[in-house]
């Protein structure tokens, strides 16, 4: 296997990943398992730019994306609740 | 009715979308590459580094770096300004 | 969240991930990455710090941490060194780069291996950026897990 064809059947597989795990994060009905699928999309999102040689922008988005608003919207959906609060 | 329209629309900006992937140019070749043939030869010997990015984020461009960390302090200091009140004395 | 393997896994991996984002920092003008990206990855090491533990203990390790005080000698510290370059030059320009200070040395031409002690002004500009989004960043994670009103641990 040469490096051309690795290079295109990569990319089909990351393309695969970023469709799936984007519908994921739609059709989830749980939000953690949502949220999950989001910090799924922007990892598979980091490896396409490492692929097309943007190391600085993968490690970027595996920071930010994966790392930073993972944490975030857990926090937000732990502050809130499932069911309406009658007050 | 809804749902024909729906699908009309859909198809229509997928042929869009398509025709305009058509048209790309090839993958990696930009229409003008002066620019980037100059920041390649040159970015080591004016801006004194040896990753061309950071010497474009931080030199040549520095301004846009600038206005960049003025949008991350103003975006941090609108939410702690928001919920300090809830989160008590803490910073 | 804070049951036994997450505590575990966090003392191990957290000093990892904090070396980590300051490689990216100081040698940003070496290699891929700079201060946005090693201060991301900083923050990203302490909001799982944050995450991995109880309120009490939160509060009482970031208590001495002045993030708002970091966050604004970043954005100072890069006006600085920009206004730097108008000792004779244009704002923002390389005046330290070739002067012998710290992070001045000769630069060299060509392929090289890269050494730490080169760049002039864009390692500076790196380490201040890279204060202020990992003092950013990591104010607002902390100001949200801060505001949780529920105590129990719950999923």
């Amino acid at each position: 296997m040469n490096f051309e064809n690795f290079f295109w059947i990569l990319q089909i597989l990351i393309a695969i990943a970023l469709i799936g795990s984007s519908i994921a994060a739609i059709r989830f009905k749980n939000l953690i398992a949502a949220v999950i699928a989001m910090a799924v999309f922007s990892l598979a999102l980091s490896v396409e730019f490492y692929v097309l040689q943007a190391p600085d922008v993968a490690i970027a988005e595996a920071g930010v994306g994966a790392g930073l608003t993972t944490a975030m919207y857990l926090l937000a959906i732990k502050n809130t609740t499932d069911e309406e609060v009658i007050e | 009715m809804r749902r024909a329209l729906g699908l009309f629309a859909f198809l229509s900006f997928i042929i869009f979308l398509l025709a305009a992937a058509i048209s790309l140019r090839p993958f990696g070749e930009p229409p003008h590459a002066e620019m980037d043939t100059y920041f390649i030869e040159h970015a080591q010997e004016e801006a004194s580094a040896n990753n061309v990015v950071t010497s474009v984020v931080f030199d040549y461009r520095g301004f846009d770096t600038l206005g960049e960390a003025t949008v991350l302090f103003t975006a941090v200091s609108g939410v702690l300004m928001a919920l300090r009140h809830y989160g008590g004395k803490e910073k | 969240m804070t049951t036994t393997i997450i505590r575990t896994t966090t003392k191990i991996l957290a000093p990892l991930i904090l070396v980590f984002g300051s490689y990216i920092i100081l040698h940003g003008h070496l290699t891929p990455g700079g201060g946005f990206q090693g201060g991301a990855v900083f923050a990203s090491g302490l909001a799982l710090l944050i995450v991995a533990n109880n309120k009490e203990k939160v509060k009482e390790l970031f208590d001495k941490v002045p993030l708002s005080q970091l966050e604004s000698l970043g954005a100072l510290g890069f006006l600085g060194i920009g206004a730097l370059g108008l000792m004779g030059y244009t704002f923002l320009k390389n005046v330290i780069a070739n002067s012998d200070f710290l992070f001045g040395a000769p630069t060299p031409k060509g392929i090289n291996p890269g050494y730490l002690n080169t760049g002039g002004t864009l390692s500076y500009l790196n380490i201040f950026v890279g204060t202020k989004v990992l003092a950013g960043l990591t104010s607002i994670v902390l100001i949200f897990f801060l505001i949780l009103r529920r105590e129990r641990d719950e999923w």
